[in-house]
């Protein structure tokens, strides 16, 4: 109970901060900006799917800057001065993703009570409203713990491309075509294309939960889509947290 | 229980060696200074105790324990570098480390009144950290340390970004401090620092302790001492010549070096006798100081309370048992200098006196 408590605290002083630098003043305009753009009413009807499919691209979009902000701070040899104290490195570090996480939250959810009140989109109840946000939120959970996972604090330069050069792996079906694949040996786009697959497996449910998103059918086995993202989540975020409890502290900002 | 324990202790940053080997224990109550140059490996030393760093090989413990997040609750730590967060007002501020440390709010609201009061922040308790000047921020520092009343201090260079009245300010509070029996660790390049606060001393060269003292050791006089006189005669420049390959003369100086007491001695009882008025009697150089450039430059240590590369016990350091040089505190200079004034010459001006262990 006083970890949580302490937690919690470390969350409020981050976000205080955070607050105070007056860098929330980007994710406000940003948020304005596409609302005015992309949600106003007259341009076109707004539905469920509508609001969801340009959302969900608005709301990756500010998580690479606000995770991005999240962890400079985090970089900062200010982080001394918390960690001589009894939090510890997992605290740290998650107190930080998940301040990054309330923000990216509440402006979602701002948006969203906006977009209701002022347009009523066909099909947007509240219970929709939930099954869509659930695997996008947890989408935007994903992709903060790989930025976590991937910040220089957390792994060292030579992991780190390791791990960007096994994301490229996974995505280069999409840039290598068949004409640069037919020149290959034989040998090579087989491993190739088996590399393919079991790298693309863990971005599954990411994929996955963006269709669940749009689609909001949680008919058959989609409820395994969200399990599949919650223990993505969860590993990615233990792999993060295992490495930063091993590394020498050495703050670089 | 030692309050720290280092055993062996080695950081390497890619295949760079900064501490090689560095084994040093403190007590409780004890002030022990890690003197050294920058870059020595004294701020990595202080972040392997806070567990920070890993050790490349050795080990730390804090209050017996090598769980040092355990022991976080029990250690205050001031960096070198003022490294706070600045949008916060210095209440809220240690409202908010305090917390960190599991301080109850009533009992954090009493002690944050107490440590703002104690280092002299309480007019500016509401002021923003970002308007504090260098000193208030270290003074912020100091009273963020304090603020869970810890065993241990552990304290990167108090006063090197401080200018001279702050450092000075900084001195006097860390003395007021240590007059409570505070254990402290302080890392500093400043001598004076550890002359003026520490008991023990441990000079870090190159990533090893190469000499450790106890302080009071170098409260003895110098090794070699220098006797400012109005005027020397010529025969008294022979004959305090041929007392020694020590004793050195010229026109109104003498110095003796190496010094020793009877040397010293045999030379006042001449000069007093023949009548000649001694203006001074110092040191050529300060004992830590020698001892400092000794081990930076790889020399052996100049006496036998000095031990390289050694924990220094009770048992190992006797100053009753050591054979020690003479100085300006010596008991027979003062009962020379009393025969002298009361015979009605002038007395010889007096250095300031040291704490001599007779």
């Amino acid at each position: 109970m006083p970890s949580m408590l302490r937690f919690l605290r470390l969350m409020l002083f981050i976000f205080l901060d955070y607050y105070r630098s007056a860098r929330i003043v980007i994710e406000v305009i940003a948020t304005s900006i596409f609302f005015m753009i992309f949600l106003r009413s007259g341009t076109r009807i707004i539905d469920a799917e509508y609001f969801f499919t340009v959302s969900s691209i608005f709301i990756f979009g500010l998580t690479l800057y606000t995770m991005s902000v999240m962890l400079n701070l985090s970089d900062r040899p200010q982080g001394y001065m918390l960690l001589a104290r009894r939090l510890s490195r997992a605290s740290y570090l998650l107190g930080f993703y998940s301040t990054g996480l309330v923000i990216l939250g509440s402006v979602y959810i701002l948006m969203s009570l906006a977009t209701i009140v002022l347009h009523q989109p066909v099909g947007l109840t509240v219970g929709n409203w939930l099954l869509g946000t659930l695997p996008l939120f947890l989408n935007v959970s994903l992709l903060g713990a790989l930025m976590l996972l991937l910040s220089p604090m957390v792994v060292s330069s030579g992991w780190r491309l390791l791990i960007l050069g096994l994301i490229a792996l996974a995505f280069s079906s999409n840039f290598i075509g068949h004409p640069i694949l037919d020149t290959l040996p034989t040998t090579v786009t087989n491993v190739l294309a088996g590399a393919q697959t079991i790298l693309s497996w863990p971005l599954v449910p990411a994929f996955s939960g963006f269709a669940l998103t749009l689609s909001r059918d949680y008919s058959g086995s989609a409820l395994v889509i969200i399990i599949a993202q919650v223990s993505l989540l969860v590993t990615l975020l233990a792999v993060a947290v295992y490495a930063f409890g091993q590394r020498d502290l050495i703050f670089t900002q | 229980m030692y309050v720290i324990e280092a055993e062996n202790l080695s950081k390497t940053y890619d295949d760079v060696p900064v501490l090689r080997g560095v084994t040093l224990r403190v007590a409780q109550g004890e002030v022990y200074g890690l003197l050294g140059p920058t870059g020595a490996g004294k701020s990595t030393f202080l972040h392997l105790l806070l567990g920070f760093l890993k050790p490349s090989r050795g080990r730390v413990r804090l209050f017996g324990t090598s769980n040092l997040m355990a022991a976080h609750k029990r250690v205050g730590y001031l960096p070198e570098r003022q490294i706070y967060h600045t949008r916060y007002t210095a209440q809220e501020y240690l409202r908010f480390i305090g917390q960190f440390s599991d301080m109850k709010p009533a009992l954090l609201r009493t002690r944050i009144a107490e440590t703002l009061e104690q280092v002299g922040l309480t007019s500016a308790s509401d002021q923003q950290v970002s308007r504090f000047s260098r000193v208030m921020l270290q003074r912020l520092g100091l009273a963020q340390a304090l603020l869970h009343r810890p065993d241990v201090l552990l304290i990167d260079e108090p006063t090197s970004s401080l200018e001279s009245a702050g450092q000075q300010a900084m001195l006097e509070l860390l003395v007021t401090i240590r007059a409570q029996g505070q254990t402290m660790l302080l890392c500093t390049h400043y001598m004076d620092e550890v002359e003026y606060l520490c008991d023990r001393v441990g000079i870090l060269v190159r990533g090893r302790i190469a000499v450790e003292t106890k302080v009071p050791h170098l409260h003895v006089p110098a090794t070699s001492a220098v006797i400012h006189v109005d005027q020397l005669p010529p025969d008294l420049h022979t004959r305090l010549s041929r007392i020694s390959p020590a004793v050195h003369c010229k026109e109104r100086m003498i110095v003796l070096r190496p010094n020793n007491q009877q040397v010293q001695t045999t030379v006042l009882r001449d000069l007093l006798d023949a009548g000649v008025a001694i203006l001074a009697l110092e040191p050529l150089e300060r004992p830590l100081e020698q001892i400092y450039l000794q081990a930076v430059n790889g020399e052996a240590p100049p006496n036998a309370e000095v031990l390289p590369l050694s924990l220094l016990s009770d048992q190992v350091v006797s100053p009753s048992t050591a054979t020690r040089p003479s100085g300006t505190g010596d008991t027979l200079l003062k009962e020379l200098l009393h025969r002298h004034s009361s015979a009605g010459t002038a007395p010889p001006a007096l250095p300031d006196e040291p704490a001599a262990e007779e």
